[in-house]
């Protein structure tokens, strides 16, 4: 049923507000387990299960169970099992290793679970169309009643699943941190990881069920993996990136519909295309990792330097008594006007000459480049000549506490190997 | 190999520093190798020995300094220079035969698009005999032991017909015996006038078979004639080195900011 | 006369998706030795943004301009994975889902659309997902054929250089390879025998035909040449027996079909194959255990002789 997903619906708020919601909590679940993939690189395991689960879905209904009940979620966490179980048998056996072999269980199960779901009789609730890319549009018809009030099934199932998943969450939430951080510590301080590993891939097929008659088996990867690589780049605290990554999958999923509404496509696609641009946007503006922050980085960083540099060559001067060196480059000169703005240089008759902050900022420049260079002398075997190029870039990456450590560890001389004198801290 | 023009240095590092990403790991290097000798690279782990050769061969970007080979930059004279990688880099399980392996020593001078021929395999079989191992050319490469592996390594490294070789860690997990036998072909080179130069972890060996070492451990600590390099003091300054200022250096520079 | 008509146009189009499959199993081959096996699965799922670009731009449904379109976006869905590894924190598995998943939203979301935009000849593009080799035409096939042809040109031209990338890269590369164009030159074949893929077997499961048949070749031998040509073998039989039982049942999407071809060969490999399968293993598991007790007992009996051998050539292994 691909297209006119929309035309037949009509503005009705109330059918559009359950679709919304029920797209919202399974984004939500898939979120919240896809966090703890993303964390573990087990992000094409997801993958791999998101398709996987087909065959167990399909038997389960053909076995008369209903999409959302608990008989096709048993089947889809037997299937994601099954998956697991044989990669890693295949592997065990001499077989192939690592991707390849998940790549040729993968897609066989899921061949497998097309074949079923075209042979199964007419009228059964699946169909290859559904199964690649749900019907969330349709969903909100297919309603149980609960407390009264007629609520769709695929979000009762829905809010169950991800309730379900929460309390697993919270209950194992220090093991799961501990396993993702090191595996290899976590088993050898004998927690239990194989169990956490088999549970974490059980609540992806919990996670997978739960979306896949919104949005069929191959988008659900998008919804696991998306919003958490999105959260992973805007926090660095596992806690904090769930809750970002959860947030980012509601507003992703109710923004998705409502742009699948507006434009008459199906929901599904739509929302995985807002969840890209969600991680676009979030790889643009991360405050460390994001490129407008390394490009303030990067240019903050050559700012200070050319900064530094200008103080520095103004200290040498004096003390060589020679004239200053004038500025070469753009950035040079924007430096030295910077500097003549906060006063730290002066424009005296005879040049331009260092106020007494300049002159400050300078002597730590100039002492980080000679205690730097006393200590490389002493720890490493260089020529002396071939002390200043490295001396050069360090000098900007020393602070207090580090010149410190180098003059009591260069045994608090006070001359460099050229025997120039080592300026006091200011 | 024609004598070395005196002062033309046949390997020379300088101010070498290499990074993992922006985080320094090996600082500022400065080493000159003038005449054919087995040259040992000796630290402890994680001292960076590895990352230098790597450094050396283009694999790892410098972002500091320069190496040169016979006074030019490296690309000009790569069919001169050999290279014998750890171990485990490679899967053991690939579908090739020692005699594949030792071949693919020849594919440098082959160039683009073109087979090896009969005087390729003659050449790749002599390198098997020089090793050793004439009589397992055809097995496949899972099949054979540590010190097996490392000597089609070498044989590999000799079909490069080069006048400069770089070992990294090649007795690795190799028995004693086939130890003795690989320092043996490598001294048979030295002989031959090739340089041969060894990122190596034991000291015992390293005092019995190098003629000249350097002690390295993130920077260059000492270099020289074995017997005057390998004192006490340089030992001591090697591994219990207390340089913690260089790890929290790097981490400087790798946040683009200073330290504490 | 009909009748021989369309018997001659199905071989033809058997004739061409069996090349497809050869191609595919031996470039599939190269990658899977290269370690880099699901490479393709990205560019997979991207395409159908291209075939659905591709329609919308031109507004022509012949095979050669979708499927321009769809490398077109395979090769923008591969670009933005390198982009993802160089400009931000997240790792490459969760980058490869990414772009799985959200390439594959994108072209569900164009396809889906042109029904309801106005557009009243777009179903056909639904083919491109399980692959439906029913509508192709006898020039399409010998389009799909001379692609895989250029392709397998390609691989038997650079097999040298590319086994000695996919066995030791550090190696290559300090010879003087450049090792990254060649696995650039690598990944841009696979995207090409993807594409070519996308009739037979569809979007979701063409990473299937590059997997599979190199997975079970490698089975049966231990030279790269003879795996690459066994692996060819294998996907073209795939390839073969998915259409041919496609044929009989039209409701059937190709794509499935193909896959489950492959993996029956996978399975009967992995069981019976002489040495490496699993039945092989066992018996000589099982028989070198019971060589072992023998010489133990043997040693037992007359203890001035020898220790017993326990590996055959005398050293340790590894």
């Amino acid at each position: 049923m691909m297209g006119g997903d929309f035309t037949w619906l009509g503005p009705n708020p109330g059918i559009h507000g359950w679709a919304m919601a029920t797209a919202a909590v399974v984004s939500a679940s898939c979120a919240l387990v896809g966090s703890l993939l993303v964390v573990r690189r087990m992000s094409l395991l997801g993958d791999a299960i998101g398709h996987a689960v087909l065959p167990g879905i399909a038997v389960a209904v053909l076995a008369g169970g209903r999409l959302g009940g608990p008989l096709v979620f048993f089947g889809a966490v037997a299937a994601a099992l099954l998956t697991v179980w044989l990669t890693q048998a295949l592997r065990a056996a001499g077989g192939p290793a690592e991707d390849a072999g998940a790549g040729v269980v993968f897609t066989t199960l899921f061949a497998i679970g097309v074949v079923i779901v075209a042979m199964a009789p007419a009228g059964t609730h699946l169909d290859a169309a559904c199964v690649l890319h749900g019907e969330l549009a349709f969903l909100p018809f297919d309603t149980i009643t609960l407390a009264g009030l007629p609520v769709p099934r695929a979000f009762a199932s829905g809010v169950v699943a991800f309730l379900g998943l929460a309390v697993a969450a919270a209950a194992t939430w220090k093991l799961q941190v501990f396993t993702a951080f090191d595996a290899a510590a976590a088993r050898a301080a004998g927690l239990p990881v194989a169990a956490l590993t088999m549970g974490l891939l059980a609540a992806t097929a919990i996670a997978t069920v739960s979306s896949f008659d919104a949005v069929g088996a191959v988008l659900v990867v998008a919804m696991l993996v998306t919003p958490a690589a999105a959260a992973e780049l805007l926090t660095r605290r596992l806690h904090r990136m769930v809750l970002v990554a959860i947030v980012l999958a509601v507003v992703g999923a109710c923004l998705g519909y409502l742009a699948a509404w507006r434009l008459n496509t199906s929901a599904a696609g739509m929302i995985a295309v807002v969840l890209g641009i969600e991680y676009a946007i979030a790889a643009v503006i991360a405050p460390d990792d994001g490129l407008l922050a390394r490009l303030a980085g990067r240019i903050s960083l050559a700012w200070r330097v050319t900064c530094e540099d200008r103080l520095a060559e103004a200290w040498r001067a004096e003390e060589a008594k020679r004239p200053h060196a004038p500025a070469a480059t753009l950035i040079e000169s924007c430096g030295a006007w910077w500097l003549s703005r906060t006063g730290q240089i002066v424009r005296a008759a005879d040049g331009p000459r260092l106020s007494p902050s300049g002159r400050r900022e300078a002597e730590t420049v100039v002492r980080s480049h000679r205690l730097w260079e006393a200590w490389l002398g002493r720890h490493a075997e260089l020529p002396v000549d071939h002390l200043h190029p490295p001396a050069e870039w360090v000098e900007h990456h020393l602070g207090a506490a580090m010149r410190q450590r180098l003059e009591a560890e260069t045994g608090g001389r006070d001359s460099d190997p050229h025997g120039r004198e080592i300026p006091p801290e200011a | 190999m024609t004598p070395s023009v005196a002062h033309v240095p046949i390997v020379e590092f300088h101010d070498v520093t290499v990074a993992y990403g922006r985080r320094p790991v090996v600082w500022n290097v400065d080493l000159a190798i003038d005449a054919p000798c087995l040259f040992g690279i000796i630290g402890p782990n994680g001292a960076g020995k590895s990352t230098l050769l790597k450094a050396a061969l283009g694999l790892v970007p410098m972002v500091g300094g320069s190496v040169r080979f016979f006074g030019a930059p490296l690309d000009r004279v790569r069919s001169r220079v050999g290279y014998v990688p750890q171990r485990e880099t490679v899967d053991w399980d690939f579908p090739v035969n020692v005699m594949d392996v030792v071949l693919m020593g020849t594919y440098g001078r082959l160039g683009w698009f073109r087979r090896p021929g009969g005087h390729e395999r003659r050449l790749a079989a002599e390198s098997l005999d020089r090793v050793g191992l004439a009589d397992m050319a055809d097995r496949q490469i899972g099949k054979l032991s540590g010190g097996q592996q490392q000597r089609v390594f070498l044989a590999r490294a000799l079909a490069q017909q080069a006048d400069i070789y770089l070992l990294d860690e090649p007795m690795a997990g190799v028995d004693v015996r086939s130890q003795e036998s690989i320092f043996r072909v490598l001294a048979e080179l030295k002989r031959e006038g090739r340089l041969v130069i060894v990122v190596h972890h034991d000291l015992r060996t390293a005092a019995q078979w190098f003629d000249r070492v350097a002690l390295v451990d993130r920077r260059l600590v000492a270099t020289g004639p074995t017997a005057a390099t390998l004192t006490p003091e340089n030992l001591n300054r090697t591994y219990a080195g207390q340089i913690e200022v260089l790890d929290e250096l790097a981490r400087a520079v790798a946040a683009r900011g200073r330290t504490p | 006369m009909i009748l021989v008509g369309i018997a001659y146009n199905t071989l033809v189009v058997a004739a061409g998706v069996a090349a497809v499959g050869f191609a595919a199993g031996v470039v599939g081959a190269l990658c899977v030795l290269r370690k880099r096996a699901l490479v393709g699965d990205a560019a997979a799922h991207a395409t159908l943004v291209g075939v659905a670009c591709s329609f919308l731009i031109t507004g022509r449904r012949d095979l050669a301009t979708l499927l321009a379109g769809a490398l077109v976006a395979a090769f923008v869905g591969l670009g933005t994975l390198v982009l993802m590894r160089r400009f931000t924190r997240t790792r490459d598995d969760a980058a490869t889902a990414i772009v799985i998943g959200v390439s594959f939203g994108l072209g569900i979301a164009l396809v889906s659309g042109l029904p309801a935009w106005g557009y009243a000849e777009s179903a056909g593009l639904e083919q491109f997902l399980l692959g439906h080799t029913a509508g192709l035409t006898a020039s399409d096939a010998a389009l799909l054929a001379g692609v895989a042809v250029l392709a397998v040109a390609a691989v038997a031209a650079g097999l040298k250089e590319a086994t000695l990338v996919a066995f030791d890269a550090a190696f290559a590369a300090a010879s003087g390879w450049p090792v990254a164009v060649i696995d650039y030159l690598l990944v841009a074949l696979v995207a090409v025998m993807v594409v070519a893929g996308l009739p037979a077997v569809g979007a979701v499961l063409v990473t299937a035909l590059v997997v599979i048949p190199p997975v079970t070749a490698r089975y049966w031998t231990e030279r790269v040449g003879s795996m690459l040509v066994l692996s060819g073998c294998l996907g073209l039989a795939a390839a073969v027996v998915g259409v041919a039982v496609s044929a009989g049942r039209p409701g059937l999407a190709t794509g499935p079909l193909v896959v489950l071809a492959a993996a029956a060969f996978f399975t009967v490999s992995f069981l019976f194959a002489p040495r490496r399968g699993w039945i092989a293993q066992r018996l000589a598991a099982a028989r070198m255990s019971r060589e072992w007790l023998q010489d133990r007992a043997e040693h037992a009996r007359d203890p001035g002789g020898m220790p017993p051998a326990m590996f055959p050539d005398g050293e340790p292994h590894p």
